[in-house]
This record gives C-alpha cells, structure tokens and sequence, in this order.
C-alpha cells in the first residue's frame, strides 16, 4: 500500500522552487497531454461546437431547448437518480467492508480482497448483464430455485427489467470500486492518533464523531461523487437490460446517434452529451468545497 | 550489378508491354471505359468486360453485412467463389447510420463500395441534394423490375428486399403462438421481447406497428401497439431483454417479434445452442417493411466490382448456389459464369426476405420457393406503412415508449 494521497499532498506543498519541479515532472507528461487533446480535448471541443449546431448547419440553441424537454428531460432526471442512488447503496457498504478489511484484516486477506475487488469493479458491459439475467431473470436460475423452494419472486412484484433492477445489478461493480477508491484513506487515520484520544478518555465513539469521521468525510465525498459518474455514464449494461424502456441520457444518445428510426439527430445526441458534462462537472463544486476546508486542518 | 539489373528489367517491360499491346489489341476499347462513370451495364461494355475490369480491381468493400441476415452469407460466398473476387466486410454488425457517416469520413481506401441501408435515412440523408454528393447512379439490368416507389428515377438508390414482422418462438412453448394477439396468453408470462428499442431498431419499430394493427390500430396509429405491449409488461409476459441468441439461450425469452430475413439465420443460430427456434408469419396480420436501400458510392474505391455487384443483387436468374457451382462453371466466360449463378434476388428470398423484384420474378416464373414457415398465408391482409406515414409515428414512440414501459 502507498502513502494516503491526503498526506502525499501535503509533502508536496512544502517543496522548494515551484516552476522548476513543475516542468520538470510535466515533460515525461508530454505523452499523456498529446493523449488527451486527441482524445479527450479535441472530441470535446468537436462535441460541444455540433451541439451549438442544427440540422442546416447553423448556429442555434435548438438542440439544447430540446433536451429540456421530455423524453430528454426525463433521461436526465433517471440517470442523476440512478447515479445518486447506486453510489448511495454503494458507498455507505463498501465503506464499512472497506473499513473491517483494513483494519481487521490480516495482510493476506487484503491482498486477496484487494484483487477480488479489482476483478468485479471491472465486470461490466454486456456479460455482467447477461450475468444477472441468468440468474435473476423471470427465467433465471436462482429464481427458478427459489421458486422450487416456494419462493416466487416475479409473482411477488420483483423484476430485474426496470429501473430499481437496473440499480441492483450496477451494486455489483459499484460495492467492490469503492472497496478500492476508499480502503487508501483509511490509512490517513493514525493508530497514533487513536491512542491518544483513548489516553484522554475518549470513547470509540467520540473519536469517531469528532475525530474519525470528519477527516475521512472529504474521502468519502470524492468516491462518492466517483461511484456517482460511474452509475451516471455507464452504458452497455443498462443497454442489454433494456429496450429503450427506461430513459436514460447515455442510451438516448446511442439512439439518436447510432439509430435507425429517428435519423438525423445527431446534434441533439451531442447537446445531450455536453448536459452529461455539465452535470459532472457541477458534481464536482461540492466536492471542492469540502477539500478546501478539509485542507486547512490536514496541513 | 545494380545498373545491369536495371537494363535486363527495361528490357523485360518493353518486351512485355509489346507483347501485352498486341496480344490484347481488341479489348483495348474495353480498357478505356472509366467504370467509375458507367451508369448501366451497356456503358460498362457487357457483361464480359464488366466481370473482366472487376477481376482485374480485385477486391468488393462492402459494409455492415450482418451474418445471418437475408442470406447475405450466401451471396458474399457465391460473388467470391464465381469471381474469385476478395470481399471485405466493414462493421458486420453496425448500422445505417455507421454506413453514411463512413462515407462521410473514412478515408479513401476504407471507403465502401456499395451500401445497404434503411429506407428510414432516404428522407434525411439520402434525399436528392445529399444523395448526390453521397451515391453515383447505376442502373442495373433488371432496373424496370424494381417497384417504381422504391427507386430514385435518376438511379442514385433502389430498394432491394423487404421483411415481414414474423412470430419466433422456441418449439418448447405451448400452445404455438399464431397470431400477434396471442402473445397476451397467460401461459407466456416472462416469456415475450423485442429485438431492441423501437425508438433506435427499425426491426423493433415495425413489430410494435405490426402489433398496433392487429389490435385495432391503423397504418397511421402505432398507439395500439405501445399499450398493447405496455399491458404485457403489466401482465409480465413482456421481458424487457434483447432477442439475442445468447437470452434465448438462458431462457430469458421464448417468444419474439423478427424481421423474416432474420429468421432462417436465428434458427440455425439457435440450432447450435441446442434450441430449436420456429418461425411462423402471423395470422392476424403481415406487415411487410420498407426495403433496404441499395447504392454505389460515389467515392467507391472499386467501381467495377461495385457494379457487377448491383448486377448480381439484382439479378433475377434461377442458377446455382455457393456449394453447387464447381470448378468447371467458374472457368467459363464472365457473362456465362454470371447466367449460371443464382441471382441476388433469389438468395434474399432463400433468406426469406421478399426480393423487390418479386412481383416481376413471379411472372416470369424465376422465384425460387422461400424457406419452410416464411410463406404468407393466402388471404391476410398485408399492410406497408410508407415513409410518411411512419415518420409521424416515430415521434410518438420517441416521447411515449419510455414512459410508458417503464
């Protein structure tokens, strides 16, 4: 395990001559910022010059008077919702594992978990789709068994085809990436620091409430907001989940960009994608906000 | 050394190019033909010189070709084996959209040659302006065969096959689904899907319309056929999964709407899974889609191969397939080796698509009989919305379908 980057940060801070160490860490970056103008700055650019484009090729803002209106609007409103509430059930339990595997846990079982965690965070797209409609579609093995138990869930009102399914199946890989993202700041806690609050009598709990929680809040804030981009922009589960049943901003821009029936909307796709953008980006206030303050006591 | 090597290769050049332009005196005239300006097979110099000049280019770019679809396996096999001319195949699985924009911005050698797309795009992109600047007319052989509703006058695009909305549905159900309003039976809960969104997948969009006019909509009102879908999501029957291969395999549907091209390729598919998947055309109501759309590439990097393409799509000729022609029919000339294949038309329709020129072919006699299951009973009604009747439509599944199957 590496140093906290809460702590790195501060180091950092400290050093000497600031241009100097900045060029001279910036050139082996050289590659990577080639990297991003190509593949990050330039598309973006070209995403955000159509979306101020209509169908003439004119400069107009009709594709953004468009998406603030249904179906697009409603796309906007699932997907925030479906961000926010899969990095809610994510956060608040991947936290508290990521807590007992580090503290509790012996060097072995960290490394295993760390890996383990590393392997679901990665499964997506269509075969974590598939995976799921296997075993909890209305013909899915386990639902078939606990039918045979006498348990009929889809009787029952369950379905993994709509929108709390959708969130259900995105725990899967949401759980295990804030396993990874969180277990580094748990470092930032000091054994020292934990001793010495016991000495002056403080309780488990009011080390946590006063001490504990606050420092890994700003930590916790940050993944988050990351769980929070990772529910908002994922596209091919929800893709083979769904018929275009449940709106969602990533799907209507496949459709409006890659479809058959509505032809010649691409623009509107593409206003749609800086709307995604926009969002990220606002998300990201908040979290700033807490890591300026949380930086005047981490110093 | 080196310039002794240079004088003996001059001198081989010049014996052969001697030898070259006396041996070959008479298909000079054929030489001088700029295939890329042809617009029918006269101007191309028959069929002999056309099968000629695309053999000598080599290689066929084609684009999004999806195996499994109308038969397009056959007729990229067959073209191969009868020419011996390479077919590349862009994106088999990508769409109409994928097709325009890699004209618009692939570079000259990725360029396709021809294109299959949906009729949906010949309002947007494919009107006269555009399709100028995108298609290079042709007009092929068979050109008065095609329905005068499905080709531009000028021969810049020209349909070349449609679909009907077929039932398919795995041989284990009970009772066999026949008609499009009984997949509201009880006995197929957890059972019905789409093969996409309808809002994005033509195939979708048409079995929700096909759905609305068996229960009581109209050519003009695909309403109907979204509620008619949202009570089976009510009911259960209606899973939300993509007719796949790999969700037929788990079970995670048994029954869904297809295009008819798609079916003979789905069975054997699905043959290979170990399930045996039926189709039937229902009995309540066929309805037969706009046609794709076939066009040369104004930008087509090989146009004599493109045009003997357009000629062996067209063509209505009953003849041998892939595995039948052997190594003595390929030797004969281009025009006969061309007269001894099955036509295009015939293998869409092998591919139980309805070829364009079918009505025609009937006539004639030359239409070869479609696959077991994919015939059209006689005396049900078969309806076609035209393009602008489904465009209004489109708009109402864009806003209603999402907030409606929820």
């Amino acid at each position: 395990m590496t140093n906290s980057y809460v702590s790195s940060k501060g180091v950092s801070r400290k050093g000497g001559t600031f241009a100097r160490r900045n060029l001279i860490i910036a050139a082996p970056l050289l590659p990577l910022l080639a990297y991003l103008t190509f593949f990050f700055f330039w598309p973006m650019f070209a995403v955000v010059v159509d979306s101020l484009k209509n169908n003439d090729h004119q400069w107009s803002l009709i594709n953004f008077t468009t998406i603030a209106q249904k179906p697009y609007s409603t796309a906007f409103k699932n997907s925030i919702l479906l961000g926010a509430l899969s990095a809610l059930f994510a956060s608040i339990p991947g936290a508290l594992f990521a807590y007992i595997i580090e503290v509790r846990g012996s060097e072995k079982l960290k490394g295993f978990i760390n890996s383990l965690s590393g392997v679901l965070a990665n499964t997506g797209g269509v075969p974590l789709a598939f995976m799921f409609i296997a075993t909890f579609g209305a013909q899915g093995s386990a639902i078939k068994i606990l039918k045979s138990l006498g348990i009929d869930l889809y009787s029952g009102g369950f379905t993994l085809f709509s929108f709390t399914g959708i969130v259900f199946v995105y725990l899967y890989f949401q759980i295990p990436l804030m396993v990874i993202i969180f277990s580094p700041a748990l470092h930032s806690i000091r054994n020292e620091w934990r001793d010495a609050a016991k000495n002056l009598g403080a309780t488990p709990r009011k080390f946590w409430t006063t001490i504990g929680v606050p420092l890994l809040f700003p930590s916790f804030a940050a993944s988050f907001l990351l769980l929070f981009a990772s529910g908002f922009a994922a596209y091919a589960t929800a893709r083979a989940m769904t018929v275009g049943n449940i709106a969602l901003v990533p799907l209507v821009i496949g459709t409006l960009v890659d479809g058959n029936v509505q032809v010649n909307q691409a623009n509107v796709g593409k206003s749609l994608a800086v709307g995604m953008v926009l969002i990220s980006a606002l998300a990201m206030i908040p979290y700033l906000i807490i890591q300026r303050r949380a930086r005047r006591w981490q110093q | 050394m080196r310039a002794k090597r240079l004088v003996v290769a001059a001198t081989a050049a010049a014996l052969f190019t001697t030898g070259l332009v006396v041996a070959t005196a008479p298909a000079q005239a054929a030489g001088k033909i700029d295939y890329c300006t042809v617009q029918n097979l006269t101007e191309a110099g028959g069929m002999d010189a056309l099968v000629t000049a695309a053999k000598k280019e080599g290689t066929l770019n084609v684009i999004t070709l999806a195996s499994g679809w109308a038969n397009y396996d056959e007729a990229i096999a067959l073209f191969k084996k009868a020419f011996g001319i390479k077919i590349v195949n862009d994106n088999p699985d990508g769409s109409s959209a994928y097709e325009l924009q890699t004209i618009k911005t692939a570079p000259a050698a990725k360029q396709p040659d021809v294109v299959d797309i949906g009729a949906t795009h010949l309002g947007a992109e494919a009107s006269d302006t555009l399709g100028r600047s995108l298609f290079t007319p042709y007009k092929v052989a068979t050109w008065n065969d095609i329905t005068p509703t499905w080709k531009d006058t000028n021969g810049l695009w020209y349909g070349d096959y449609q679909g009907t909305i077929n039932i398919a549905y795995d041989s284990s159900v009970t009772p066999a689904p026949t008609k499009i309003s009984d997949l509201a039976n009880p006995a197929y809960k957890g059972m019905v899907a789409l093969g996409g969104d309808p809002s994005a997948a033509t195939e979708s969009f048409m079995s929700v319309f096909a759905a609305s006019i068996a229960k009581g909509g109209s050519v003009d009102d695909i309403k109907p056929g979204i509620e008619f879908f949202r009570s089976l999501k009510q009911s259960g029957n209606f899973v939300t999964v993509p007719a796949t291969g790999a969700n037929l395999a788990t079970g995670a549907f048994k029954i869904a709407l297809s295009w008819s091209f798609n079916g003979p390729g789905f069975i054997a598919a699905a043959k290979g899974i170990g399930k045996d998947l039926k189709y039937v055309t229902p009995k309540d109501v066929v309805l037969k889609g706009s046609p794709y759309i076939q066009a040369i590439n104004a930008k087509a990097p090989h146009c004599a191969a493109a045009r003997l393409w357009e000629e062996f799509l067209f063509s209505e000729n009953k003849g041998k397939f892939s595995k039948d022609l052997t190594s003595a029919d390929i030797k004969q000339s281009g025009s006969k080796v061309f007269a001894t294949i099955m036509g295009g038309q015939n293998i869409f329709n092998s591919g139980a698509a309805h070829p364009i020129t079918e009505a025609a072919m009937i006539k004639k006699g030359t239409l070869i009989a479609p696959p077991a299951g994919f015939e059209i009973p006689a005396g049900v009604k078969v309806y076609s919305p035209t393009l602008d009747q489904q465009i209004p439509q489109q708009a109402v599944v864009k806003t209603m379908w999402p907030s409606v199957i929820q």
